[in-house]
């Protein structure tokens, strides 16, 4: 006989804590627990038997891990809230009796600074963990970056997040570590690969943002304190990995002119600069001291930099890059070298193994806007095109007065542009879509609009999209005026049985739809005519689907699992055309001018329209109705014979399922309405 | 005046030295110096002086003969030949003065004891002028107590030691006279220094008396003078003076000062740095590599959920998404006038022509703020997502041609019962269907045709509740419960031979029911045995049974000699078993009361003695060899409507009124092994295949007999599998019943219903 064993000392009673109890222990207020939890990373947690965790009551409570709290207990930072109330309380002494001076001092000396360092590496022991955590970060300090400072939100604060911002883009630029980019309604999404870990963020639009009266500032406040800390520490890390100085050197003159990125000066380390103190130490002091004295020697600098600005191509890129030479040099060294295999005398070779090639497509992609020199009007967001520009090797890029500093150019003549980047309607109504190179347009039409000769004029979707697609693309469609095609987010794969919008719609499976198929892929040559060699492919690839569909059926006897499905399939295809074909009078009628017409065609193409295809459809209509009814006997038939629990799982499956079926469904009629309505109206 | 002085010590220490030689002389003669002193004070020192002035010259001249110089004092008698010695003394010194020096003529030079010549210097008179009268005569005793001088007439000595003479006491009459008139200033007091009456002055009485009342002897002195205010108790409302604390008087602190000087001193050798103000260099947190080690990365505690990451947007997220994805008018309201928290998404997806016409999304901060909630807020879950496929967990039943054959169609319909059809049953043969209705009928069909061939109007007012057909191959009975009657028939449609050899079967009985009835006499049985009337046996009823009250079933053993009915009202004699071979009835069950419950059907075994008893809640199986209770069975259902027993006997099924089919597998348990709900109402009737087909099926109110393939296999381990096969709809549901029994055919998988619509059907 064992022990028996007492109540709430073992399991889940002295697993969890509630939160109550959790600020208690800590002796500290719940505002400051919650600070703690963010910055420590604690949540609650979901006991298995809520009723054993809190000794018997059902309530709804917020329970924690015991021992992420008495972890907590050891923490220095409790101390130093401790020491932080105490002296909150002598300010709100000293302002209470209104001595100012007093507060003022007490600011200025005493207030204890918290800092943040020493939990960093516990959360993140390797730097890859800390990339992980990224994205949140990353979201938040670009969003921050972008509101406007007021009773909340310190300016200096919302200056920090800008900095760490353009400090993170540069990185990336040098780096060309960002990977595709997405236009949402929300704002811009960026994905970067950053140490093999992928890093999603997003940026929302320039504009004044709506603050909700709901929002507590406090909490996103702290988050703020956190990731500013944590990025401030990856940027080192990531800038040390490169071989540059951090912080790098950030021209305030330049940056209050509108500069953006270019405020931020890339600086390689020197041999000597090995303590980072140093190293960031040094550069702000040449920076913000002004050697006042020399004036005239400052003008002459200043003007330098004026005509290096105008003159120069990138110059603070090649500038860094000349600083950097020596990495470059090392980063040449430090690539894959070619293993050739030795051919043995009597003519055999060792096993070849596989070697990642140095991978010159990878590197074309990456260098893909090398060639261009682009110009942005006014109405384009010059800080997301000029980040995706550069990071994907575009170095010459001009804009408008308006945008700010730091252009290649601003004058919108320049002959060495190649591709100007508008977004408003052209001035004269668009010629006709045959002619949309603008390349071969008359020169006197061109001019007449407005437009300069020799040099491409895109929209700025035409950057995402070749982004996304990994090459440069046609401009055709993307050419001023122009409808443009759907944006679609490069991260949206669809699963199996899920809509996917990139593959053709087949209509009901008759003659008629091979027509409709024919008619969808002239659509599709025109709409994504640069889509080119990825169409092509997915054509194939779907043609392959459907022939595995139609094997699929054809040997639907042997399996039966996969008969089902496949049936299923069938079914409910076949389903929805009935569906498409009865609910709607005009629908109905449709088919007939449908039928009518292919009689029409039939007619003029010499062959005989078979009457029986509609006795055979019905025949096979009603084979497959049988088949459907006696599926659904059998499936009846064995969930009658399931346990409980395994139908009312077998039973979530199929709603979630028929979920998606069902969405699949909605979006593909859709579709196919669109269609044809489409094509309708060209004709 | 010095040598004056000199000689008046030397002539003190003299005459001190003197004075023990003179006492024994003093001693001898008191009374006569008391006398002499007595007369008077003044008289005395006046005499004094003269003897002053007298001893002094008498010493000058003899220095040795003290002896006679005291004699000659202590004797005034002797007085007068002092001066006689003393001038003889001293002309012998002049002479030897005035031949030595010369110096003066008083000096008297006498011849000392050894010899030498010794001045003697004449008394110097000090010429005190009135002082020396005032001189008083002070007693020179010191502290010796007054009375030590009693005895003697003298009371002490003066200055010079001369006796001071006590005073003379007064005689009688002069105290009287004393006592007649007090001096003024009288105290009756004595003086101690002269002895004589100490009188005071008025003042100084006047002293005595205020020290006595320990009042203060000052004239004059006025204990309580008036008080002079200096400080008032009236609280002053305006300052004395309104002009502020001069400077003048701050005394500046010393360890302030020595504090001061500390902190100046601690910033002139640069230890103390005033006002370090923290730069905004210094605001700014100090990055530096944090992981400059280079950790790998460790695996996660397991414990540690990090968060997971926002999902990447979607097609219908892009600012120009595919048209299928943009909302209708429908859905669009149908998303408005959803509540935020019950959205699938909180944006609707729009198009837009152009990247510039884009506007700013107005949830960007909520989002994030939801975001941060959702991390330090939420808990934290991990949970298992099944990727299987669903179809995964459908059981791999046998394909439906393995099951069959079972029924599946109506194949015919036996019309002409008015009223409902209560039960139907199949002949051994296979050929017949008998059913039993509501109209007091008995009707015989022909399977295929659906032709009724015999009918048997069994009672006018009663329902026909039960009819079955005695299951052995020879003897073609048929017993029919019709009220409280049980009809055994031979129905006329067989041929004549075998008719007449079952008919023989059962009147065989009648005889030896009648030596019985003589042997037992008075008992009275449970059933009456009876020839029925004679229309009635026309018709081909051989024997009615008569019991006490209505009997709702009958169930023949599988020998055909026993059968058994119930009849539920019947509380006591519920169970009747009848034995056909000597028309006998006996009630094995015997009941006292309800509380057992009322038995609803009943079953043989069919293989061994055991009789199951269904009653409402549990079913009860007896052993009939031993005559005892062998086991419950508890189905668990409310109200059990009917029991049938797998023809290999180790299962049963049971149908109750609450909708549930229940298997049981005697061996298991005594709970239900599988329980089945499938119809919508309660289950009338259940019936195994007794052929040889793994078939049983129910049939309930809802209008349908449901068929299943129940398979029973012969090892032990392996459980019953059961497939529900097919369920038959055909029979309407009138006034909410439906199928009201069922039974198979003997050989074939076809199946008989008998439903309130007052039809059977035949399904194959």
């Amino acid at each position: 006989m064992g022990k028996i064993k007492k109540k709430g000392v073992a399991g889940n009673a002295s697993n969890f804590i509630t939160r109550t109890q959790a600020v208690r222990k800590l002796q500290i207020s719940l505002p400051d627990f919650r600070r703690l939890c963010i910055f420590k990373g604690i949540y609650p947690r979901e006991p298995r038997n809520k009723k054993k965790a809190n000794k018997g009551s059902t309530a709804s409570t917020t329970f924690y891990y015991t021992k992420d709290i008495q972890w907590l207990l050891h923490e220095p930072l409790v101390q130093q809230f401790r020491e932080h109330k105490i002296f909150s309380k002598k300010l709100t002494r000293a302002l209470g009796r209104g001595d100012f001076s007093e507060a003022k001092r007490l600011e200025a000396l005493h207030k204890p600074r918290i800092k943040l360092d020493h939990i960093i590496r516990e959360r993140y022991p390797s730097f890859i963990d800390a990339i992980r955590d990224l994205d949140d970060a990353l979201c938040t300090i670009f969003l921050f970056a972008n509101l406007p400072a007021n009773r909340d939100i310190p300016a200096s604060t919302i200056a920090t997040c800008a900095r760490l911002a353009n400090e993170f883009q540069q990185w990336v630029i040098r780096k060309r570590a960002l990977r595709r980019s997405f236009l949402s309604i929300k704002g811009i999404y960026y994905e970067a690969e950053i140490k093999g870990q992928s890093v999603l963020w997003l940026v929302p639009y320039k504009f004044a943002q709506h603050v909700p009266a709901e929002v507590d500032f406090r909490i996103m406040l702290t988050f703020l304190e956190w990731y500013t800390t944590l990025m401030g520490f990856v940027l080192f890390k990531l800038y040390t990995l490169e071989g540059l100085v951090y912080p790098p050197k950030f021209d305030k003159a330049l940056d209050e002119q509108g500069a953006g990125l270019r405020a931020i000066l890339l600086e390689a380390k020197k041999i000597g600069q090995l303590e980072a103190g140093a190293a960031a130490a040094t550069p702000t002091r040449d920076i913000t001291r002004p050697l006042e004295t020399l004036e005239e020697k400052i003008k002459q600098v200043e003007e330098e930099e004026k005509v290096r600005r105008l003159t120069g191509q990138a110059e603070e890129e090649d500038a860094a890059a000349a600083e950097a030479n020596t990495d470059d040099v090392e980063q040449v060294n430090e690539g894959l070298d070619k293993f050739t295999p030795i051919v043995a005398k009597d003519g055999t070779t060792g096993d070849i193994l596989p070697q990642p090639t140095d991978d010159d497509t990878n590197s074309k992609t990456m260098n893909m806007f090398a060639d261009f020199t682009v110009f942005l009007s006014r109405e384009t967001p010059r800080e997301a095109l000029e980040f995706i520009l550069r990071s994907f090797g575009c170095k010459r890029i001009g804009w408008d007065a308006v945008l700010g500093e730091g252009a290649f150019t601003t004058d919108d003549s320049n002959p060495a542009i190649t591709h100007q980047i508008v977004d408003r309607p052209p001035l004269a109504p668009p010629a006709p879509a045959a002619d949309g190179g603008d390349t071969e347009m008359a020169g006197g039409a061109a001019a007449a609009r407005g437009k300069v000769l020799g040099r491409i004029y895109v929209q700025p979707q035409y950057i995402w999209d070749c982004v996304n697609a990994g090459r440069v693309l046609r401009p055709d469609a993307y050419a001023q005026g122009a409808e443009l095609p759907p944006h679609l987010s490069p991260w949206d794969k669809s699963k199996p049985g899920q809509y996917d919008p990139t593959a053709p719609v087949e209509d009901n499976g008759d003659s008629e739809e091979e027509e409709d198929v024919e008619e969808e892929e002239d659509v599709s040559m025109v709409t994504n005519g640069e889509n080119g060699l990825d169409d092509n492919d997915e054509d194939s690839e779907e043609e392959d689907s459907e022939e595995e569909e139609g094997s699929g059926e054809e040997d639907s006897d042997e399996d039966e699992e996969d008969e089902d499905e496949e049936d299923e399939w069938a079914g409910f295809d076949d389903e929805e055309a009935r569906g498409i074909a009865v609910p709607s009078d005009d629908e109905a009628s449709d088919d007939d001018d449908l039928r009518h017409q292919r009689e029409l065609e039939a007619e003029a193409a010499g062959r005989t329209v078979s009457t029986s295809t509609a006795a055979k459809k019905s025949s096979a209509k009603r084979k497959a109705e049988k088949a459907q009814k006696a599926r659904e006997e059998e499936l009846d038939r064995q969930k009658a014979m399931m346990t409980k629990k395994k139908r009312k799982l077998y039973e979530r499956m199929e709603f979630g399922n028929k979920k998606r079926q069902e969405e699949k469904e909605r979006l593909e009629s859709k579709r196919r309405k669109i269609e044809r309505e489409k094509r309708k109206s060209k004709n | 005046m010095a040598p004056s002085a000199s000689t008046r010590k030397r002539s003190r220490a003299a005459v001190e030295a003197e004075k023990p030689a003179t006492s024994d002389d003093e001693f001898e003669i008191p009374e006569i110096n008391d006398d002499d002193s007595s007369e008077d004070e003044d008289p005395s020192t006046s005499d004094e002086q003269s003897e002053d002035d007298e001893e002094l010259s008498s010493e000058d001249e003899e220095g040795d003969e003290d002896d006679e110089d005291i004699h000659s004092d202590e004797v005034p008698s002797e007085d007068e030949r002092l001066p006689k010695a003393n001038g003889h003394v001293n002309g012998d010194a002049s002479d030897e003065q005035s031949s030595a020096e010369g110096l003066d003529d008083d000096v008297k030079i006498v011849t000392g004891a050894d010899g030498n010549p010794r001045y003697i210097y004449p008394e110097i008179d000090p010429v005190y002028d009135s002082d020396d009268t005032d001189a008083e005569e002070t007693n020179t005793i010191g502290n010796i107590p007054l009375e030590y001088y009693e005895n003697y007439p003298h009371i002490g000595y003066d200055i010079n030691g001369k006796r001071i003479m006590r005073p003379a006491a007064g005689k009688a009459l002069d105290t009287l006279l004393d006592s007649i008139e007090l001096p003024k200033g009288w105290t009756g007091l004595l003086d101690k220094n002269s002895g004589a009456a100490l009188n005071l002055t008025a003042e100084e009485l006047e002293i005595v008396k205020k020290l006595q009342r320990s009042e203060i002897t000052d004239d004059g002195y006025d204990p309580y003078p008036d008080m002079v205010e200096y400080f008032t108790n009236t609280v002053e409302q305006m300052p004395l003076s309104s002009a502020p604390e001069p400077k003048r008087r701050f005394i500046p602190s010393k360890h302030e000062q020595k504090r001061v000087m500390k902190i100046v001193k601690g910033i002139r050798e640069g230890r103390i740095i005033p006002r370090k103000l923290q730069s905004e260099e210094a605001d700014r947190p100090e990055f530096y590599d944090a992981w400059a080690d280079d950790a790998p990365p460790k695996p996660g505690h397991i414990m540690n959920i990090p968060a997971p990451k926002l999902p990447p947007p979607t097609y219908d997220e892009s600012y120009i998404p595919p048209p299928e994805y943009l909302p209708d008018e429908k859905e669009r309201k149908a998303w408005e006038e959803q509540d935020p928290e019950d959205r699938e998404k909180n944006y609707l997806p729009r198009t837009h022509k152009a990247l510039r016409l884009v506007p700013g999304y107005k949830e960007s901060i909520n989002e994030r703020f939801q975001r941060s909630l959702d991390l330090y807020l939420a808990p934290r879950v991990r949970r298992n997502k099944l990727n299987i496929d669903p179809a995964s967990l459908l059981p791999t039943l046998p394909p439906p041609e393995e099951l069959k054959p079972f029924p599946s169609t109506c194949a015919a319909v036996y019309r002409g019962h008015e009223g409902r059809v209560r039960s139907v049953a199949a002949d051994p043969t296979g050929l017949w269907v008998a059913t039993g209705g509501d109209d007091g009928t008995v009707r015989v069909w022909e399977i295929f045709t659906g032709r009724q061939v015999w009918k048997l109007k069994a009672s006018s007012d009663e329902a026909v509740d039960s009819v079955t057909w005695r299951p052995t191959a020879e003897g073609r009975i048929l017993a029919a419960a019709c009220g409280n009657e049980i009809l055994l028939v031979v129905p006329p449609i067989f041929d004549p031979e075998e008719e007449s050899k079952s008919k023989e079967l059962l009147s065989a009985g009648f005889g030896y029911a009648a030596n019985k009835q003589q042997q037992q006499g008075k008992k009275e049985a449970p059933g009456t045995w009876s020839k029925p009337d004679s229309d009635l046996e026309e018709d081909g009823v051989v024997v009615t049974i008569t019991v006490r009250k209505t009997v709702k079933y009958i169930a023949w053993h599988r020998r055909g000699d026993y059968f058994v009915t119930v009849s539920p009202d019947d509380v006591r004699r519920a169970v009747c078993i009848h034995r056909v071979s000597t028309h006998s009835s006996q009630t094995p069950i015997k009941q006292k009361s309800v509380t057992k419950g009322i038995p609803q059907r009943v079953q043989f075994h069919p293989s061994k003695p055991l009789l199951f008893v269904a009653t409402k809640r549990y079913i009860r199986i007896y052993d009939l060899a031993r005559g005892e209770l062998d086991k419950t069975l508890k189905p668990g259902a409310r109200w059990i409507s009917s029991i049938d027993i797998h023809p290999q006997g180790d299962n049963l099924i049971v149908g109750s009124y609450d909708k549930r089919l229940l298997w049981h597998d005697l061996d298991l348990s005594t709970r239900p092994y599988r329980t089945l709900r499938y119809h919508d109402k309660g289950i009338r009737a259940v019936a195994f295949h007794h052929g040889n087909f793994p078939l049983f099926c129910s049939s309930s109110d809802d209008g349908t007999v449901q068929v299943f393939h129940g398979r029973v296999y012969g090892d032990l381990m392996e459980n019953a599998s059961i497939v529900p096969v097919k369920a038959l709809k055909g029979h309407k549901v009138t006034s909410h019943l439906g199928v009201l029994d069922v039974d198979w055919h003997p050989k074939q998988p076809w199946l008989f219903s008998a439903g309130a619509d007052g039809t059977a059907r035949f399904w194959n």
